[in-house]
């Protein structure tokens, strides 16, 4: 029968498709399905080429389009520990098992509202329903929706290591590289600040559905501390801080008040942003200026809108 | 959610319809729905990529990495020793011609010598399983000597030859009336139009079967399958009557599905394995496989006089056709002689050229050549009004075309050219209201749902195209499709090779068939290339010649149904009618139904349909090389967000020259489809090649729109104005709005920005305004 469609079973074992190609020894493949994080530690330590897999959205594109092959993979899906989410003094303590799908529910929103909304953009609701906050960490993407906001809030990453370990990692020093995931360790949780304020989160894309970033930005207030951070994504491999415009626009806000803020601040504050995260290009050596090529000038009059926006929608 | 609305909603009707069972839709002018629709939907449908064989091998085409390099050697050995291959071929394994093409054999089966674009098929491979044919196409060691690739379409006029046939493919210098003329207002432009790729959602797949006389059948999604057949043959080196192409579960088509590339070797590696031997793309060889629209590059000065009426235009057009010419000369005659517009130009120069360069090579995609010169003279046009200080439409109403104008190639238009009424039907229908006078969670701000758009930054702007197409194949080609009717117990089979490729073909030859005899019962029969040819799926063709052809067939059956019975009655059969399964003669005297008048018997009859003749445009891009033509207008409303440059495209208002409604629902379908295309090429859809490479090959990289980028389509009016020269009067109706979107989005968001938006599809940087 040459038309329809395939007989069932057709795989493994069947006469019709024989499977002694070279590569068959090696990539025979084992998925183990821990149920605790423990548990998936130990698997990885027991595996050292195992590579853990929670919703797969990036690592399966990857195995697809045949730039990975796993030798074995570890199932982080059943880990019901890291599906949810805790309280902690003053800290929300997020599983990494979370996907984006219930981080954009209205409840969640209520908590970080920031994460709540980079979780709704996070792309299509395929994608936000398998795609989980951890994989967004550990892919670390330039465009991870996510990102932004975490370094935003100053996010700690507790990573699970062998042996039951714990250790603590700012989410800025993983992204940077400064520290790195060790063999056999997991993103367990995520610790956040609950700060009791307005958040926002914005993300300009080529197109009105769903597609990666151009350029976004989270900006949080701070009341407690009388801060504003705001991090911008897309524009570098990692979110970048811009520290000096974040102090001195906390200073102008009247925090006792209203949080009122002049309106020429707001445009003052998206030019200092955007100036400090795509930085004007070094003089040429005659002592002129270079002009940014107009791609990248777009770039930064786009973060200089989001984050006037940004800070105009928080204040307001 | 949408599930189970979808469910509520098959329940509400199905209780609906239980008290009196409805009659089915039929015949011409009926909505009736498609025949694969429903096994589309459930998932049940076979494409070519559910394609199965006993014993089937697997295929890996080894693709070129570089756009331009010298190849020094190909070793396969190590590729050959791998346990599983079984086969791996060369140019040096081709056994018959080594060039193949759709107009003219300048393309390699394989590389030999030069590879002149990036995925160039270089190698394949057969194998026992898809990794292993994949590995082993890797493992095939190609020593490249890398040359500096032409990738720009202006730097190929005094490049290297890239090929032994030069690097120019044709040249059209169209020349019209008086180059002394000149208009009291001159407005120029420079614009260029971006690489949109036909991005088939069912990426290409096929499965070749070895057959016992030597030859070779290839079960594949062809929207062409004769010429594939030939060829394949040609290559093969062995006789057509023994390639057969079978058409296979067309995932839809908007341009030709296909790529040589990949079946040519299927069938060769079918050859030399005497085994099944199956591929399926994966999505980024999809992309480096299959031809792009042309990129093209338009110089144009447009003279007009006080009023506003155009008294010359002067046109350069430049496609770049990529490394193959393919169909490149005929883009290129679209592009020229459409390069006015739907407009009275009295005088007209333009110089067209398709060039050779080391890009993906472009060929046919659904309004190729007319979309790009639309994008160019709708600006123009904008242009002229802004100077005079008159409305875009205005402007273009004045200088619209009506039946018996004289196009730039000095054909007349003899068919219904109903470009002012389409006009002033999208210019008078009420616009969309603005979002501040609806519920705040209703807006849809540009950059979606969850973006950034900020309502005190979003300026809204209406701007117009207006677009022509050709139907048919144009100068000269011999436009030619048979058909055959057969009927037997009480029912229709039409076999005709035109591939339903989404298009609606096979509806329409139901409806077609229906119509003529009566008969409800209608089925169409696969196709493939022991049925007589009936042409490429492009250019609205199979409406027109495939569509003409089975209604020829079907009145030929009639006759044969009804002359005994005229005979007997001693009535001529015109006297008789059919209806709804019951042949009445005009006076009531004679009542039967056509299954007695069948009397078991089995009817045939095979039509052909050639429209009249075409001739190929002069030296001076004269000739009246069009058959048919079919036009559209296209309001378009879009609010920028003018910090950002995000755009949405609110609404789409279309009035569509359509002759006459086949199929109410598909007709709607069509330009839907066509309207979402365009909006593609306008916004997001650009294949990026820098230095030839193409890069993001994927369907994050290329975006194409969604239900969120797609606006309010909105039908305004289907004129029905009978093309007397095509069957029914119809007029094919998916092309024409592909190519006026772009260019009334384009219109538009010069309306809301003030910019001059030079460039498709739209940069965000071209879109901010303050």
């Amino acid at each position: 029968m040459r038309t329809a469609r395939k007989p069932p079973g057709i795989g493994k074992g069947q006469p019709v498709l024989s499977t002694h190609a070279p590569q068959a020894a090696h990539t025979a493949q084992t998925a183990t399905l821990p149920a605790t994080l423990d548990e998936a530690v130990e698997a990885l330590a027991a595996m050292p080429a195992a590579v853990p897999v929670a919703g797969g959205t990036d690592l399966m594109a990857s195995v697809n389009a045949g730039l990975l092959r796993p030798a074995a993979l570890v199932g982080l899906g059943r880990i019901s520990e890291i599906r949810g989410w805790q309280y902690q003094d003053g800290h929300a303590l997020l599983g990494a098992g979370l996907t984006h799908a219930r981080v954009g529910r209205p409840d969640f929103a209520a908590l970080i509202p920031a994460l709540a909304a980079a979780a709704r953009a996070a792309g299509p609701p395929q994608i936000r329903n398998a795609g989980t906050l951890g994989g967004n960490i550990a892919t670390a993407g330039p465009t991870g929706d996510t990102l932004p906001v975490l370094a935003a809030l100053e996010a700690v990453l507790i990573i699970a290591g062998p042996g039951g370990a714990r250790r603590e990692v700012p989410v800025s020093h993983l992204l940077a590289g400064m520290d790195m995931l060790r063999p056999g360790e997991l993103i367990g949780f995520v610790r956040l600040p609950l700060l009791h304020a307005p958040q926002v989160f914005l993300k300009a894309t080529g197109r009105t559905g769903p597609g990666r970033a151009t350029a976004s930005v989270a900006l949080v207030l701070d009341p407690a501390r009388r801060g504003v951070r705001c991090a911008v994504g897309a524009v570098a491999p990692m979110p970048l801080r811009p520290l000096e415009a974040e102090q001195w626009v906390a200073s102008l806000i009247d925090w006792d008040g209203e949080r009122t803020i002049v309106p020429e601040a707001l445009t003052a504050f998206g030019e200092y942003v955007a100036a400090a995260c795509i930085p004007d290009q070094p003089p040429a050596e005659d002592g002129s200026p270079q002009p940014l090529p107009p791609a990248v000038l777009h770039l930064r009059r786009t973060v200089a809108a989001l984050a006037r926006r940004a800070l105009g929608r928080a204040l307001s | 959610m949408s599930n189970e609305a979808a469910a509520t909603a098959h329940t509400a009707t199905a209780v609906e319809t239980q008290p009196g069972p409805e009659p089915l839709p039929h015949g011409i002018g009926a909505s009736l729905p498609s025949a694969e629709s429903r096994a589309k939907t459930e998932g049940t449908f076979p494409y070519a990529a559910d394609l199965w064989a006993e014993g089937l091998l697997w295929a890996a085409v080894l693709r070129s990495p570089h756009a331009h390099a010298r190849i020094v050697s190909i070793d396969t050995s190590q590729a050959r020793e791998m346990p599983g291959v079984r086969s791996v071929v060369t140019h040096e394994d081709v056994p018959g011609q080594a060039l193949h093409g759709r107009k003219t054999a300048d393309r390699p089966f394989f590389a030999s010598d030069v590879v002149r674009h990036h995925g160039e098929p270089i190698a394949a491979v057969a194998a026992d399983h898809p990794d292993t044919a994949r590995m082993a196409a890797a493992a095939i060691f190609v020593e490249y000597e890398v040359l500096e690739p032409v990738t720009d379409p202006e730097k190929a006029f005094a490049a290297e030859p890239l090929h032994p046939d030069g690097n120019l493919i044709r040249h059209i210098p169209l020349r019209h009336g008086d180059p002394e003329a000149a208009g009291e207002l001159v407005v120029e432009g420079l614009y260029r139009i971006g690489r949109q790729d036909p991005a088939p959602i069912g990426a290409e797949a096929g499965l070749a079967v070895p057959r016992p006389d030597g030859g070779v059948e290839l079960y594949i999604a062809s929207t062409d399958p004769h010429t594939d057949r030939d060829m394949a043959a040609s290559c093969y080196g062995i006789d057509p009557d023994i390639v057969k192409v079978v058409v296979t579960g067309v995932p839809g088509a908007t341009a030709d599905r296909e790529d040589a590339g990949f079946h040519l070797p299927l069938g060769l590696l079918a050859l030399t394995t005497g085994c099944p031997v199956k591929l399926t793309a994966t999505r980024e060889e999809s992309f480096l496989g299959h031809a792009h629209r042309h990129p093209t590059l338009l110089r144009y000065r447009h003279h007009a006089d006080a009023e506003g009426k155009l008294v010359k235009v002067e046109a350069q057009v430049l496609l770049d056709a990529g490394a193959y010419a393919d169909t490149s000369s005929d883009a290129l005659a679209a592009a020229v002689s459409f390069a006015c517009g739907p407009y009275v130009v009295p005088n007209a120069f333009i110089e067209g050229w398709a060039v050779r360069t080391n890009n993906p090579p472009s060929g046919h995609v659904r309004g190729e050549g007319a979309m790009q010169v639309c994008a160019a003279y709708e600006a123009q046009m904008d242009k002229i009004a802004k100077k005079l200080g008159i409305d875009p439409a205005e402007v273009r109403l004045r200088n619209a075309m009506a039946t018996g104008d004289i196009l730039p190639t000095g054909q007349t238009v003899t068919c219904p050219a109903p470009v002012a009424e389409l006009l002033a039907a999208v210019r008078d229908f009420p616009l969309p209201e603005l979002p501040k006078d609806t519920p705040e969670d209703e807006w849809l701000l540009p950059g979606g749902p969850e973006g950034a758009g900020e309502p005190a930054a979003v300026r809204r702007g209406v701007g117009y195209g207006l677009g022509m197409v050709q139907l048919l194949g144009a100068e000269g080609t011999d436009e030619v499709s048979t058909a055959t009717v057969k009927v037997h117990d009480g029912v229709a089979t039409v076999i005709c090779a035109a591939v339903e490729t989404g298009q609606g073909f096979s509806t329409l030859a139901r409806q077609i068939v229906q119509e003529t005899l009566g008969i409800d019962d209608v089925r169409v029969a696969p196709v493939d290339t022991d049925q007589p040819p009936a042409g490429p799926s492009c250019h609205g063709r199979h409406t027109w010649v495939s569509g003409g052809a089975v209604e020829r067939a079907a009145k030929m059956v009639r006759t044969q149904l009804l002359q005994p019975l005229a005979h007997k009655f001693g009535m001529s059969t015109e006297l008789l009618q059919i209806t709804d399964g019951k042949i009445t003669s005009y006076d009531g005297v004679l009542s039967t139904t056509v299954t007695e008048a069948m009397d078991g018997k089995e009817l045939w009859a095979t039509a052909q349909c050639r429209p009249h003749p075409t001739e190929p445009l002069d030296e001076a891009g004269q000739g009246d090389a069009f058959v048919g033509m079919a036009f559209c207008a296209i309001r378009a409303v879009v609010d920028v967000d003018i910090e950002i440059g995000s755009v949405r495209v609110v609404e789409l208002a279309v009035a569509q020259d359509v002759g006459r409604i086949l199929n109410p629902t598909q007709l709607k379908v069509r330009i839907e489809a066509g309207v979402t295309q365009g909006v593609g090429a306008a916004l997001t859809e650009n294949l990026r090649t820098p230095r030839g490479l193409v890069r993001h090959p994927d369907l994050t990289g290329y975006a194409l729109p969604t239900a969120l980028d797609t606006p309010d389509i909105r039908i305004v009016k289907l004129v029905e104005e009978r093309d007397v020269v095509a069957p029914f009067g119809a007029k094919a109706a998916s092309a024409v709005p592909v190519v006026a979107t772009p260019a009334a989005v384009a219109s538009a968001v010069r309306a809301a920005t003030g910019r001059p938006v030079n460039r498709l599809p739209i940069r965000p940087q071209a879109a901010v305004a303050t």
